[in-house]
């Protein structure tokens, strides 16, 4: 069980029976992994499950992170946070809880934020490192059946949540100001 | 009915569409065979598109062979498109595979152009007779006054004894042919239109799921106020008009008592000789079974849909999902503001999904390296011709090949040893492709020699002879 979540990510679609044994062991898991500084991230209604870096109390002793940090790219960020919203969008108009997105239109979701230069297969082929960077961070999946189509597993609500976006929108108006500064107000 | 709502029915609503449509007899025998007649509810995009490549055969069979030239999947996602509307296209949960299902829309029309050839007869008294009923159901289930229906059931009782007076003295009331005709052809008529309105149905609780959510999204004032407004105390879909009556009905029909006697009565009622004569389709004795599947199929999205509402709902994911958007805003906004002048390389940081181990037993151990055996011999002139073109007939062989092999198969697994290697990518050079996978372990220090162990390889040389080799067995690691 805890060997499993230290793998990676746990979905009840994959692996009914294993998702089973989480929910009841859910309390010795939760105190196992406690120690180590971790805490089991569960949601039930969305079924997956992780574990993560437990945000440390003031008078507690600072463990060493076993989450890694990752570097996100702008781009990578971006799109990380446009899916987001798209995920908020399918939420509000009901119908399938799954979102499933062609590279197209990934592509139209981000070409408004992109700069207007010339080179078009560039633009394109940097989006589509991008996506490529997203599925193997595991918030995009490809569907078995066509290259060309993902779904954005849910799992990404519990990583992009409100504090990320927070502070990802912070950096964006710190930078826009920077540029301000340097560009003398024409950026 | 004025004109302007019936030039943009004409134009919009998708059963009219489809009735005008250019090739209207190519789709609806199609949709009709393979969803009406054959009552399915959901078809996988690889099933549907194998029956109508079957279709279009057959139809270019009799059209000429340039006739409808599109692939299967081009009509079938034309169809669920928005300009046609026929087709619901979905991912059913736990499959990766798209499902089609036909929209009501589509289905009315279909059955209004089988209702046109229908009907040997039209019986209008069965007909009559159920309005009275339904009006007789109504004013007894409203009445308040005890003595009123007191009054109602003695009359009833009364008619009763006296008809059972009449059997008893011998007098049998037998029903007329035409009579039972009639209302054979209502029932059959009502037992299709209920499966029908499954659809419907099921349609209405998206539809309304979706106005809900909207509302939702929208909303301005406090949660509390919200829920009250929207849901007062009942769960909003399984609480509507349509729910609950689609409960009641589901209710009635699964009690095992009903289902015996829907049997029963059905098998005896098509026995008869003045229904033989209507040459009835003979699946109607399953109808209730039908149902059943259907509504079954139904019962799921109610919960499904209901389910998820609480969940949106829920109180901290509404209040995350409106800074998400408050933010979202202010990220696009700035987003637009830099777009000519994108950050550099990394930007933000996130965690990730599982802590990262790294396992010391996984990594290879220090091994000595195998010394080299040197033996004196003598060397000699060589004697014998050597045919020149063994030095052009050398084969190439692409290392850089075998190393992608390698770092493919270790995408998905641990470790991979060189005789999985070899089933998954045969050799093509036999011995000297093997030689250089060895030389590729050699130079990799994440793979491993086992000389303890040996793994055996066949294949078939270039001449055509059957050759084996024993290596030790060879491991990459990750």
């Amino acid at each position: 069980m805890l060997v499993s979540l230290m793998k990676g990510v746990l979905y009840q679609e994959d692996d009914p029976v294993l998702w089973q044994t989480l929910l009841q062991q859910q309390g010795r898991v939760r105190d196992h992994v406690l120690v180590l500084g971790l805490q089991l991230m569960l949601d039930e209604a969305e079924g997956y499950a992780c574990l993560r870096q437990r945000p440390m109390g003031g008078d507690e002793q600072e463990l060493p992170r076993l989450v890694a940090r990752r570097q996100l790219s702008y781009g990578v960020s971006l799109l990380l946070a446009l899916l987001r919203k798209k995920l908020v969008d399918v939420d509000a108009s009901g119908g399938s809880s799954r979102l499933v997105l062609r590279r197209e239109d990934i592509h139209e979701l981000v070409r408004l934020f992109q700069s207007d230069g010339t080179n078009e297969v560039r633009r394109v082929d940097r989006l589509d490192a991008d996506i490529a960077k997203v599925v193997e961070l595991g918030f995009l999946r490809k569907l078995r059946e066509s290259d060309d189509t993902f779904e954005v597993r849910r799992i990404l609500k519990a990583f992009v949540d409100a504090q990320w976006l927070d502070a990802f929108e912070q950096r964006l108006a710190d930078y826009r100001a920077h540029l301000n500064e340097d560009h003398g107000g024409t950026a | 009915m004025d004109f302007a709502t019936l030039e943009t029915l004409r134009d919009k609503h998708p059963a009219w569409r489809l009735l005008v449509a250019d090739h209207a007899a190519f789709v609806i025998s199609f949709l009709h065979g393979s969803f009406i007649e054959a009552k399915a509810r959901a078809w996988s995009q690889r099933e549907l598109s194998l029956r109508l490549e079957d279709h279009l055969h057959a139809l270019r069979e009799r059209l000429g062979e340039g006739s409808l030239p599109r692939t299967a999947e081009a009509y079938l996602d034309d169809w669920a498109g928005a300009l046609c509307g026929w087709l619901r296209k979905f991912y059913p949960p736990g499959s990766d595979e798209p499902h089609f299902d036909l929209t009501p829309a589509a289905e009315r029309a279909i059955r209004w152009l089988a209702q046109l050839s229908e009907r040997p007869f039209v019986g209008t008294e069965s007909r009559l007779l159920t309005v009275f009923h339904l009006l007789k159901q109504m004013t007894e289930g409203t009445e308040q006054d005890p003595q009123a229906r007191l009054a109602e059931l003695e009359r009833q009782k009364a008619e009763l004894e006296a008809e059972i007076a009449r059997v008893r003295a011998g007098q049998l009331e037998m029903m007329e042919e035409s009579a039972i005709r009639e209302r054979f052809q209502q029932m059959a008529d009502t037992a299709h239109g209920l499966l029908a309105d499954f659809r419907q149905l099921e349609h209405g609780f998206h539809e309304l799921d979706r106005a809900l959510r909207e509302r939702i999204a929208t909303w301005e004032g406090t949660r509390g106020e919200l829920l009250e407004t929207v849901f007062g105390e009942h769960d909003a879909i399984s609480g509507s008009d349509e729910g609950r009556s689609f409960r009641a009905f589901w209710d009635f029909l699964m009690s095992p008592a009903r289902q015996e006697e829907l049997t029963r009565s059905l098998e005896r009622v098509l026995a008869h000789p003045a229904v033989q004569a209507l040459q009835p389709d003979p699946r109607l004795t399953r109808i209730h079974f039908d149902w059943l599947e259907a509504g079954e199929h139904t019962q799921r999205t109610v919960a499904r849909l209901s389910s998820q509402l609480r969940r949106y709902l829920d109180e901290h994911v509404w209040l995350e999902n409106r800074r998400i958007m408050q933010l979202l805003r202010g990220v696009e906004q700035h987003a637009l503001a830099i777009r000519n002048h994108p950050p550099g390389a990394a930007f933000m940081e996130l965690d990730e999904p599982a802590p990262s181990l790294e396992l010391p037993v996984e990594r290879p151990l220090f091994s000595p390296p195998v010394q080299a055996r040197l033996t004196d011999t003598e060397v000699r002139e060589a004697s014998g011709e050597v045919p020149s073109e063994a030095l052009f007939a050398r084969m190439f062989i692409d290392k850089e090949q075998l190393r992608e092999h390698v770092r493919d198969a270790l995408r998905t697994r641990e470790q991979v040893s060189l005789a999985e290697l070899v089933r998954e990518h045969p050799l093509e050079h036999g011995l000297a492709e093997l030689v250089v996978y060895l030389s590729l372990a050699a130079e990799n220090r994440r793979a491993a020699i086992d000389d303890s162990n040996t793994q055996d390889f066949f294949w078939t040389d270039a001449r055509g002879c059957e050759r084996r080799a024993t290596l030790p067995l060879v491991l990459f690691l990750r």
